[in-house]
């Protein structure tokens, strides 16, 4: 049995993980209502909303763009990270992590293997997540063509892949959570410690990136590209933005992971 | 035999019985500092091909850090473990191939099954059939409980899963670390019977233990630790004290204990619940000890061997040396 599958095996047997992919089915399906109940209808550019809120109503398809753009900013990267702290602290405080370390394993391809699925959970959450979607806003509004952020008409096929790049971009943003929360899973025994520990680190980028003082930092905050998929949808695509988030995301996840490895390999078990 | 330890006065240590290709398991010069506090000191240990071998400590003398050491889950300040011709740690990963064992309470994936954890954690050393899982659940006592979630499994249970696991490569070696701590009487006597069962079939076997006792029940060969050192290893008969203690229970414990005391000295007569241990010397001062105590009208009840106390006296002797060594 390949470290792989051992992993997948060990979170389909967590009730924690369908709890987590049912909240995100059931997100898009809160969101709908609440948009269609609302009277004041949709927030838009000067509500602070996003400027695809206002055009909700004509398209179910735009709902899951919604939904990617309202769980973005914290329930993903909490979703993410606590996938990431559960690989060696979650383990470690269960005891597992010794039982599965006294087996003829090599450490650095298990922390791989469980960082990979980690990820991999994180993207099932979020087919989950453009599933609902889909099902939410094409029962409430009907799928139909959407109006890209420069003005053009995209028909339902190519909205479709759009929202699926934009979905793809995602994962990889979440890739750099779940490799900082996969580090502080390195640091310590406890899982509660090792989200809290990537969480404050998220909040504290995304306070700096708030900030106009910190100007020079925000291309260097993965948090501040986590909302760069927008340019997807422009036609033509901005390409720009999308790569620096890209080259950014790629550069905090190789290092945040290479130093959960470089810390894991000397690491001593004592749960 | 035994001789001296030159790191550890007043404590002995036994020479290697075992010539270099019959060494399963060994330790050279192996350290563990965490901080300040140093956990393992310089340990050398060897552990023959087909040993029972107890190892034996007060809590915090380093057992289970050594445990630890041997199967890589902790990296030494200093020295190394040796698994056949493999070192710990830098061949941990073949070493662990010849090793099967537990440190502390096993623990298992709670919301499996024990078919299922044994599938999963014993396919990390290689193909194991369905058979196999089959037969090491038979051997420990849960086949009936096989396909129930380790949720659900007692502390006992959960031993036995982890001797289950141990068992499930025939490994050569076997570590076992408290195995049956929190077993019922009955689970304690099987997994003894389990242990001599591996140890008459040749495999080696590494038991830690506080339970001097059960070291005398199932080990041939046993190492005594404090404060992270060997302070003695040998044979188990060879660790028993050379003496004729007995046990004298009378009528009248305080004046057998002064005519007692006339005889052997008060260093030769202690208390031991309701009985007093004589020091007899040899087997020829036993039957003058019964006359005495007839002759000072003292009523004999019962004169028994204190053969239990062999290992336990070694134990407790060291120990107290130890404390002495901190005294002074």
């Amino acid at each position: 049995m390949s470290h792989l599958s051992r992993e997948m095996t060990k979170i389909l047997f967590q009730k924690r993980t369908y709890f987590g992919w049912a909240g995100l089915f059931l997100i898009p399906f809160l969101l709908t209502a609440a948009l269609r109940l609302s009277r004041e209808g949709p927030p838009g550019p000067e509500q602070g909303g996003p400027e695809f809120f206002s055009f909700i109503s004509s398209s179910g398809l735009y709902v899951p763009v919604a939904s990617l753009f309202a769980l973005v900013g914290f329930l993903l990267p909490l979703l993410a990270a606590m996938a990431g702290s559960q690989t060696i602290a979650g383990e470690a405080e269960s005891g597992t992590l010794r039982t599965v370390l006294m087996q003829p394993v090599r450490r650095g391809s298990l922390l791989l293997a469980k960082w990979f699925t980690a990820n991999v959970y994180v993207a099932i959450g979020l087919i989950i997540l453009a599933i609902g979607s889909v099902i939410a806003g094409g029962a409430v509004y009907g799928l139909k063509p959407i109006l890209l952020l420069s003005g053009q008409q995209a028909g339902v096929g190519e909205t479709i892949w759009l929202t699926f790049l934009a979905y793809i971009f995602v994962l990889f943003g979440m890739a750099a959570v779940v490799s900082l929360a996969v580090t502080f899973s390195t640091l310590t025994n406890s899982g509660l410690t090792a989200v809290a520990g990537a969480l404050v680190l998220v909040i504290i980028m995304v306070i700096l990136g708030s900030i106009s003082v910190f100007d020079f930092m925000h291309p260097y905050l993965f948090t501040t590209h986590f909302t760069s998929w927008i340019n997807i949808f422009r036609d033509p695509v901005e390409w720009g933005p999308i790569r620096d988030a890209l080259i950014n995301f790629t550069i905090w996840t190789a290092g945040m992971t290479g130093i959960a490895w470089f810390v894991f390999r000397r690491k001593d078990i004592l749960s | 035999m035994l001789e001296r330890n030159d790191n550890s006065p007043g404590a002995e240590t036994m020479l290697d019985s075992c010539d270099e290709q019959s060494v399963v398991l060994s330790t050279y010069g192996l350290t563990k500092d965490f901080g300040k506090l140093r956990a393992v000191d310089n340990l050398n240990l060897s552990v023959c091909r087909g040993d029972v071998f107890g190892f034996l400590g007060p809590n915090g003398a380093g057992k289970t850090t050594t445990i630890r050491l041997i199967f890589g889950l902790i990296y030494p300040t200093a020295g190394y473990a040796q698994v056949l011709d493999h070192r710990v740690p830098n061949d941990r990963q073949e070493a662990l191939r010849h090793i099967g064992g537990f440190v502390d309470d096993p623990i298992f994936y709670k919301n499996m099954s024990a078919r299922r954890n044994l599938r999963m954690l014993g396919r990390m050393n290689g193909e194991v059939s369905e058979e196999r899982i089959s037969e090491v659940l038979d051997a420990v006592g849960l086949s009936e409980r096989g396909e129930s979630k380790v949720g659900g499994y007692s502390h006992g249970m959960r031993q036995r899963l982890g001797i289950a696991l141990a068992l499930i490569h025939n490994p050569e070696l076997v570590i076992l670390d408290e195995p049956t701590s929190g077993l019922d009487p009955q689970g304690m006597k099987d997994v003894r019977e389990l242990i001599r069962d591996l140890g008459r079939r040749g495999i080696t076997v590494f038991l830690s233990s506080h339970l001097l006792h059960e070291v005398e029940l199932v080990c041939n060969r046993a190492a005594i630790m404090r404060q992270g050192r060997v302070v003695v290893q040998g044979p188990v008969s060879e660790l028993h004290p050379t003496t004729n203690a007995v046990k004298v229970l009378t009528a009248d414990q305080s004046k057998a204990r002064e005519t007692l005391q006339r005889l052997f000295g008060l260093s030769g007569v202690r208390d031991d619940e309701d009985y007093l241990i004589v020091e007899a010397g040899d087997e020829g001062q036993v039957p003058e000890l019964v006359r005495r105590l007839v002759a000072d009208e003292i009523d004999v009840l019962a004169v028994v061997p204190a053969l239990e106390q062999g290992l336990e006296d070694m134990f407790l002797e060291l120990t107290a040396a130890e404390e002495t060594e901190a005294t002074s």
